[in-house]
Parts: structure tokens; sequence; C-alpha cells
């Protein structure tokens, strides 16, 4: 089941009744994932989240590449993870039905300097088992990128570098966990955490109720310093690194093929061209430090917007001309004590902590969970046993994906005129479409979960044609009213709630 | 797979600059005239504007004196004019494709799914929408709920009877913007602030003087370089950095600062000039490609609804020249 605070289900009786085997702190990629390699057991799993749809946090605002592990620090276990899930993603993606292409990788050199420094990038790049990179000369660089800066004096091609949808990636894990039988509570900010010592602990939701389990699983991202001392976790630190992003319009997709890459400096990777599997590019990230009371801290800042657009535009110089309609920005979970900072039985048995899952957890979160679940298995006992009824896969059925919109098969929408009708203009998006999502598993209710869903009101009118057709929709469809539709949740409603003088909306 | 049909003209948009474009090619006599509008009624922007008691007019019509109206008594009187006509109107239909070279649009709608109509010439009269955030390249900051567009205001206010905000930002200062500030005012909230980067307001000093019957807004000219939307959930006010001074809200309006809806140009290879987006047009509003014109304000810049239909009426004159130049 999946629940809401505002459902019908009386959570705090239902909740009292029998304790989870484990409960899952987090709906980001990583908790996301971890569900669905858990539904394959016959286990009773809830996965929660404070937020009110799964990938919410970290998990939407990131370079949505699915990292060959090229450039990792070698023998880490974010290499291994890495390396492996990279070989995976093909499979996962087909299964799971992520839009995902294998668009490859291209290190740019433009300076001398820069030249020499490839053939370490290369040495690392096969010392970490990624042997299928392959050095450049400056005409082949330009010929397999004519739209690289002129003087580009070589560069380094990492074929199997990726990119996906990572947005339907937290949601199709979630749908699958889902439909094996795994519990799924939104609106749940963990606050307190009663009888941590004991075999079975509660979880205190802000809303006061007590969920019962054996096990605790801290996959909480930012929010995980905090959760951790609320059952006396390790020590670790977390400091928020804040990374910006501009999106161009489509029409510069076609200009490059590959990601292109800096070559990173001491201080930083540097600014990449990333072309998303929607058809845009993006340019970014930043990286700038906060502290945890500033966690929250996802805005665009004017200077740092610019110096991207002069960064990228050393990759690609045509950039600058380019429409760039809109901006974003995700904050990466970095641990001082190091990435991958996981600790089993932490304080208590039966609790894990899951953090510093820095800049590489969409890739790694299938390897990821699998070594968690190991480790719940060997250092929480946790029992496994499979599951022969889970499937492991999404239905074909879902939805046609982006890559076949319905408004590409007439025969489609004549079955289903509302497959005809467009809301969101500029990504073509219809009607029909919206509905399908605000029917599929995870019942979204929010502005924010069908853009995420179906891309209306992401393109570059940024919602000025579709959102409140949107809202409109969702209210028509799920008999909420108008003016109670939200952004993310309550508290972010489209309009305020009317005062008792309530002579409103007369103009 | 597409049916094809086959017109001699074709308009894509039924804003004031389509309709007007229709009416002349009917009165002089060309047949065979297909209109293709994506929403389910006709009028454009102006149909947004419901006619309301005691209401904003924000339509001049010059052509009759300078009276205000209501948009929707405008987009009503072009309906009239256009039921008069046997242009063939097509709603709910998305033009979502053009090949300039072959004169052929693919349009999708809920009765027929895909089809591809063809004709001698093609008038775009898609209109104009409001500068993004991003695109008026000084607004960053959060991107929370309540930051609006005027359209979401008119499909608030007038579509649904909701009052979107009580403490209104504006950000831009056209003549859409006062207007905006006006209807803000008659439904409900307090007069709004005026932001925008520049020193003076945009809208002239004659129209401010109109809309002053509804509300007394205040305009603040910043020439900051940056300006911040605040707000973690729903807007709470913005950032004005260099005086470092918050003016709290709840809720913003981008108003105004028009860009063409020229995206079907740019896919169809049309010339078209980045970053404004405006179509390139020679003599008479041939788009880059023979047989393709514009009218209207995908032309880019502000027009009011009036300019656009006499505008479309003095292309569909040109598209007349072409038809019996190419025939
Ligand atoms: C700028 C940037 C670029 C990146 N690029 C890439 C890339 O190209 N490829 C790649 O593989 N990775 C990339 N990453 C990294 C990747 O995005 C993260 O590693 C991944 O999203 C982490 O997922 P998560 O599930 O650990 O965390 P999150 O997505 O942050 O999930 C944590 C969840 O916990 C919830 N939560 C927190 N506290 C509580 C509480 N008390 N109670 C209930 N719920 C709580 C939050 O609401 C949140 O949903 C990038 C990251 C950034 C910031
Ligand atoms: C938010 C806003 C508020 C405004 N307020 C005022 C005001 O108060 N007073 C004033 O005088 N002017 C106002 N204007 C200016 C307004 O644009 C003009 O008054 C006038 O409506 C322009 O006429 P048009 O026919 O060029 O475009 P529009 O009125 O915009 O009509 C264009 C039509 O083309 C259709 N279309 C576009 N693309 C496609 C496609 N691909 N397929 C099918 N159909 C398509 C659209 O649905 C629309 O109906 C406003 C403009 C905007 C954007």
């Amino acid at each position: 089941m999946v629940d809401w605070p505002d459902g019908n289900l009386d959570a705090a009786v239902r909740f009292d009744e029998d304790p989870y085997d484990v409960i899952i702190v987090g709906a980001g990629v990583v908790g996301c994932a971890l569900a669905y390699k858990l539904s394959q057991y016959r286990l009773r799993v809830l996965l929660l989240d404070k937020n009110y749809d799964v990938g919410e946090a970290t998990s939407k605002g990131n370079s949505a590449i699915v990292h060959t592990g090229f450039d990792a620090a070698p023998g880490t276990l974010e290499s291994q993870l890495v390396t492996q899930a990279s070989r995976q993603w093909p499979e996962l993606a087909e299964k799971l039905k992520i839009p995902f292409e294998k668009c490859g990788a291209m290190v740019l050199a433009i300076t001398d300097e820069q030249n020499k420094q490839l053939d370490t990038i290369h040495a690392k790049a096969v010392s970490n088992g990624v042997d299928d990179v392959r050095l450049l000369s400056a005409a082949q660089t330009r010929e397999l990128e004519p739209s690289v800066p002129q003087d580009v004096l070589g560069g380094l091609l990492i074929p199997r570098e990726s990119i996906a949808d990572p947005f339907t990636t937290s949601i199709a894990y979630a749908e699958v966990a889902l439909a094996n039988g795994i519990d799924i509570l939104f609106g749940a900010e963990i606050v307190e955490i009663e009888d941590a010592d004991k075999t079975i602990k509660k979880l205190v939701t802000a809303r006061n109720d007590r969920i019962a389990t054996r096990i605790i699983v801290n996959v909480a991202g930012l929010g995980s310093r905090r959760l951790a001392d609320l059952y006396g976790g390790d020590e670790f630190d977390i400091n928020p690194r804040r990374g910006q992003f501009l999106i161009f319009d489509k029409y510069s997709r076609s200009a490059i093929k590959r990601i292109l890459l800096p070559i990173p400096t001491a201080q930083t990777k540097g600014v990449l061209v990333i072309p998303t599997i929607f058809g845009n590019l993006i340019a970014g990230p930043t990286a700038e430090d906060f502290s945890l009371d500033d966690e929250e801290v996802t805005d665009t800042t004017l200077e740092m917007l610019q110096s991207l657009l002069s960064g990228a535009s050393r990759l690609f110089p045509g950039l600058v001309d380019q429409p760039v309609i809109g901006t974003f920005s995700g904050v990466r979970c970095n641990c001082s004590q190091g990435s991958y900072w996981i600790r089993s039985n932490d304080g208590h048995q039966g609790i894990v902590t899951v953090t510093g899952i820095r800049s590489t957890g969409f890739t790694s979160s299938p390897t990821l969970a699998e070594y968690l679940i190991k480790e719940l298995h060997e250092k929480c006992g946790l029992n496994l046993e499979k599951n022969p009824n889970a499937v492991d896969s999404r239905p074909e059925s879902n939805w046609p994906g982006w890559w076949q919109r319905p408004f590409a098969n007439g025969e489609l929408v004549k079955q289903n005129p509302d497959l005809g009708k467009i809301i969101c203009y500029c990504e073509n998006i219809s009607r029909g479409e919206i509905i399908q999502h605000l029917d599929s598993p995870l019942k979204p209710r929010t502005l924010d979960a069908i853009k995420r869903r179906t891309r209306a009101q992401m393109g570059r009118c940024q919602g000025f044609d579709c959102q409140i057709k949107v809202a409109e929709i969702i209210s028509e469809h799920c008999g909420i009213p108008l003016s109670k539709i939200t952004k993310r949740g309550p508290e972010s409603e489209i309009v305020p709630a009317p005062t008792a003088a309530g002579n409103e909306g007369k103009g | 797979m597409n049916s094809t049909k086959h017109f001699s003209v074709v308009i894509i948009g039924a804003g004031p600059a389509g309709i007007g474009a229709a009416i002349a090619l009917y009165k002089r006599g060309v047949k065979s005239v297909a209109l293709v509008e994506r929403s389910d009624k006709i009028g454009g922007i102006p149909s947004l504007y419901k006619k309301k008691k005691g209401g904003v007019r924000t339509f001049i019509r010059w052509s009759r004196g300078g009276i205000p109206f209501f948009g929707e008594d405008y987009a009503h009187w072009l309906g009239e004019q256009l039921s008069k006509t046997d242009v063939q109107l097509w709603l709910q239909s998305q033009v979502i494709e053009i090949e300039a070279k072959e004169n052929r649009i693919t349009l999708v709608n809920p009765d027929e799914g895909r089809v591809s109509l063809t004709a001698a010439a093609i008038i775009m009269a898609c209109g104009s929408r409001e500068e993004t955030a991003s695109e008026r390249g000084w607004l960053t900051g959060a991107r929370p709920m309540r930051v609006f567009f005027t359209k979401q205001l008119l499909q608030l206010i007038d579509g649904n009877g909701l009052l979107p905000m009580r403490n209104p930002v504006i950000i831009g200062s056209d003549l859409i913007a006062y207007a905006a500030a006006a209807k803000l005012k008659v439904a409900g909230a307090a007069d709004a602030i005026i932001v925008d980067n520049r020193r003076r307001p945009k809208c002239s000093y004659f129209e401010r003087l109109y809309f002053r019957r509804w509300s007394q807004p205040n305009f603040r000219g910043v020439a900051a370089k940056s300006v911040e939307v605040v707000g973690s959930k729903t807007a709470s006010g913005i950032r004005l950095s260099r005086e470092d001074e918050l003016i709290p809200c709840d809720g913003i309006v981008l108003c105004g600062e028009l860009i063409p809806n020229s995206e079907l140009a740019l896919q169809g290879n049309l010339k078209v000039e980045l970053p404004s987006r405006k179509p390139v047009v020679g003599r008479d509003s041939q788009l880059s490609e023979p047989g393709w014109f514009a009218a209207g304000n995908i032309l880019g810049g502000f027009h009011g609804a009036e300019w656009c239909y006499f505008n479309g009426r003095r292309v569909a004159r040109a598209v007349i020249n072409h038809l019996s130049q190419s025939s």
C-alpha cells in the first residue's frame, strides 16, 4: 500500500500491530533501490520519506550520468560499486523501463598541460577496469565532436559513459517494490526513535505515528546526520555541496553527441556539458559548500550561473548563443569522513547508517542496494528467503515511454482521444498521459510529481501554458479542490487558504 | 501513414492575428482556408480575460475611438466575424511539426489522431508567451509555488474564481504588468509592488494613469544586478541583492516581456534570431522559406490585440499576392 497522511488509513492503529522487518528511512534513489532489491525476499518492509513523492531531494537534482567509474579513486568501495553497476545498467533500464542511452563521453584537453594529463586519466580508467577508453588525437576529437573548440589538443573517449532518466529511476524501483508488497509512506518525517537499544524499535513521525521495526536503514541523505543523532550513531560530518545547472533548449542537443568533460583540477571536476535523455543539454555542476543548517539551499545564483556558461563554453563555444530554458540545483551529501560511509549496527544492533553517497549514487544504486542487503544479512541477522512470486520488472503496458510518445502514433490517439488532447505544448504531453500517471501505483498528486513523470511544465515555457491545466486535471480526476493542489505537498498549495472575510477572486 | 489534406492556405493559431488573416482571405475570395488552433476555443490571449462587472478592461480598440474592452468581448467579436466565413476551423489541434520545403504541417487532435495538411501558403500566427525567470536573466533564487505568469493569474482568477495571492510582487513593468496589478486588486489583493531592472516603468504614463482607477501599484526600479526569489514551499518575498533588502509577499507574478512562440519555425529550420526567438521576416512578413508567413505577436515585441488583428489582415494580402504569383 502507499499511504498519504490525508489518506483514509489510520496509520497509528495499523502500524502498532506488527513490527516491520526493515524500515528504510529516505526514499531517494538509494532507498528506492534498496526497497526494490529487498522486495525480492519474503520480508515486511516499509519505505518512508518526509516528502510526498520518491526522489524529491538530491536524487532529482543531478547530472543523470550513469558513470563507468573511469575517474573514481581505484580500490575504493565507491569505485567497485560504480564500475559493477555501470555494466548492469543496460539490463536494469530494460527491466524497469528507464529511458537510458549509451551516448559516451569525451574528456577534452585544450592546453599542453592538460594534454599531458590525459595519459594519467587513461591509466586511472584502466586500473578501474574501464579498459575500453581510448586516447584521441586533435583531429579525431574534432571529427567525433565537431562543436568542440578548434584549438583542442586531444581527448579521451569513454564509450560506455551513459545518460538516463533520474526521475523514472526512483519511481520504477518503488513501483516494483510496491507490486511485491512493500509498503510506502509519504509525509513521514522521522523526529524521534524509541527503544533504539531493543530488538523492536519504534520510529516516531512528526505526526506522532509510532512505527515498529527490527531493522532501521538510514539512507536519509542530507538528513542522515540528524537521524543518526536520534539513535546515537557514530561521528561523521555532512558538508552539503551545491551544484547548479543551466538547461538549454532542445535545438542545441544535436550539436554534440557525447558528454563533454574538462580535465579535472585539484580543486574541482569542472563544468560539464551533458546531453539529457529528454533531448536537452545541461551545463554544470558548480561545487559550493554550505553548512548543514543550510541543507535546503537549492537556490540558484546569478554569479554561479554566469560562471557555468563561461566554463561550459570552453568545451562547446557555440553554447553561448543557445537559449537557456531553465536552471536547477542539487545538493551533494558530502561526508568529511569519506564517501560511501556505511556503518552496520551503528550505535545499536539493527541500525545501519549509509551516508556520503555524494556524486555517484544514481549510478551505483543497484549494486549499493545489493551490498547493503549483504550487510543486513551478515551483520544484522536479516533472514533472506527468496519470494518466488516477486517480480523484478515493470509491466510493458505501464506507459509508452518518452521514446515513443503517444502523439507519434495516430492509431493510439484514436483509441484514446485523451492522448490527442495536448496539454503541455512544449513537450507535447497529452491529458491522457497525465491521467495515466495519476492512476499509476505511487498515486502522484502534486504538480512536481506529475512534472517529473510526464515532463509537463519542464519545457521552454516553464509552465506558462500548462501548469494550471495540469492542476485542473489533478483536481478533476482525483476529486481534490483546485485550491488544495500543491507543488510538493502540504504548505505548497497553489493559492493561499481563503480568509474569513472571503470575497476572493471576484475580479 | 498520416492522412494528408490539401488547402490553399493554412493558418496556425486562432488568436486575433490568425482570425484577422482568415477573415481577410475570405473577404478576398480565397477558398479552402484552414485555421488550426490548439486550444478548445478561438480568440487567443484575449479570450482569457473574462467580462466581469467592476472588472478591468485591458484591450483597447483604437479603430473604435480607443474604447477599452474586455478581452472576452473582443474574442466574441472575432468569433462572430469568423462565423460569417467558410474558413475550416480545426480546434484542439496542436501543430507538432512543420516541413518547410514541402509546405506541410502535422497536427495532433483527439478525433483524427495525426493529420498532415499541405497548402500553397502557411501563416504562422502562434502568438507569444511571457519570459521565464531564466530568460529574464536577473531573477534567480528559490523555485517555490506561487511564482506565476500573468496567463496563470487569468486562469486562476477569471477561470476558477480563486485569489492567487494577497500581497503581490510583480516582476516586469509593461502594460501587462499594470493590467495584472489592477486585476489582482479587484480580485481582493493589496496593491502590488512592481519590480523591474530599469529606472522607470516600461508602461507608458497614460496607460498607467488608466489603470490607477483600479490600483496604485508601487514601482521599484532596481538597477540591481540580481533579484532572488525567497520561499521554501511558497513564495514569501524577493531579495534585492544590491540593496540587500527583502520585500515580503505571498506570491510573485512574472509579467509581460513577450517571447515569440517561434518553436515550430525553429524546428522546421526557418530562420529565427536567437536568443530573442524572433523569426526573421522579409518583405510582407515572409519567412525564410517561400510560402511561409508570420503575423501578430509571433513577430516579437508587444502588440495589442487590435494591432495583431490588422496585421493578420495585412499579411493576408501578401499571401494573396504570393498565391497569384505562384499559380
Ligand atoms: C550536482 C550533483 C550532480 C550529481 N551527478 C550525478 C551523476 O551524474 N551520476 C550519479 O550517479 N550521481 C550523481 N550525483 C549523486 C546522486 O544524485 C546521489 O548520490 C543520490 O541521489 C543520492 O541518493 P540518496 O537516496 O542517498 O539521497 P536523497 O536523494 O537525498 O534521499 C534522501 C531522502 O531522505 C529523506 N529524509 C531525510 N531525512 C528524513 C527524515 N528525518 N525522515 C524521513 N525522510 C527523511 C529525504 O526527504 C530524501 O528524500 C549528483 C549529485 C549532485 C548533487
Ligand atoms: C499573458 C499575456 C497577457 C496579455 N495581456 C494583454 C492585454 O491585457 N491587453 C492587450 O492589448 N494585449 C495583451 N497581450 C498581448 C496579446 O498577445 C495580444 O493582445 C494578442 O492576443 C496577440 O494576438 P496573436 O494572435 O498574435 O496571438 P495570441 O492571442 O497569443 O494567439 C495565438 C494563438 O495561436 C495558437 N497556437 C500557437 N501555437 C500553436 C500550435 N503549434 N498549434 C496550434 N495552435 C497554436 C494559440 O493557442 C493561440 O490561440 C497579452 C499577452 C500575453 C502573453
